[in-house]
């Protein structure tokens, strides 16, 4: 039975391997007869335990980058307490009418990494950099968009320095 | 946004190569950021230390265990910070 596995268990990646620990605790050390002391030092032992579905992992991964239906707008909208998600299938072979499954914003910085793919295919390297700046300056202002935070600075108490 | 809008957006006319593109733009956000997580749970395994990552994982997020005795929950465990010195145990 496993238990206090957020305290007592470990991970670590190897190449392709992902490697799980449990630390065993084995106390205080002992004194042997001939009055020696035993150190009492904590190991790292494979898992002693079976247990079905007992990893989980949560990971990012390409999924499914192309759908039926536009994903930034909701299916239904009737009230403030009433609104659902549009129901989105994944297209495996896209064409012209299927929607990147993104954001508006990130859709945007689609469109940067597509010029910039353009501007690198005809030999213009500085107009490639130039929209790869504005990729990730939308991927990062999409990631500032989800967290709140605020910088505040110190009010000077004179007018003129 | 359709893969049409993108085309007009940036002045593509070729449909495959754009497509091609979206996905590079796809898969170079999915490891920048974590926009869409994924989950996958498998077995653990008595005496078995080395466990198959999913051949489509880009980066971890988190690992977590069951916990049987606290109402089967999964509980986030932590990344080791040292390195084992048993780089292979033959009788584990």
């Amino acid at each position: 039975m496993s238990s206090s596995v957020n305290t007592g268990w470990f991970w670590r990646l190897k190449g392709k391997k992902l490697h799980i620990y449990r630390l065993k605790r084995s106390g205080a050390g002992s004194i042997r007869a001939n009055g020696s002391l035993t150190s009492g030092g904590d190991e790292l032992v494979y898992p002693d335990e079976t247990i079905p579905n007992g990893i989980r992992l949560e990971y990012t991964a390409y999924i499914e980058p192309f759908v039926d239906t536009d994903p930034s707008v909701l299916a239904s909208d009737s009230s403030e307490t009433s609104w659902s998600n549009a129901s989105l299938t994944e297209v495996t072979s896209p064409d012209e009418s299927s929607h990147v499954n993104l954001n508006r914003m990130l859709s945007l910085a689609v469109v940067s990494y597509v010029k910039a793919m353009l501007a690198e295919m005809g030999g213009e390297v500085q107009s490639k950099e130039y929209y790869m700046r504005e990729f990730f300056k939308k991927v990062s202002d999409n990631e500032s968009n989800k967290r709140m935070q605020s910088i505040t600075y110190p009010v000077s108490p004179f007018a003129v320095r | 946004m359709t893969v049409l809008e993108i085309m007009e957006r940036a002045g593509a006319d070729s449909t495959n190569l754009t497509v091609a593109w979206i996905k590079d733009a796809v898969n170079m956000i999915q490891s920048n950021t974590k926009h869409d997580l994924k989950v996958k749970k498998m077995a653990l395994t008595k005496n078995t230390r080395d466990y198959d990552l999913p051949s489509d994982l880009m980066s971890i997020d988190s690992v977590s265990l069951l916990d049987t005795q606290d109402d089967n929950k999964y509980k986030i465990i932590s990344r080791m910070v040292s390195t084992p010195i048993v780089s292979e145990d033959t009788n584990p």
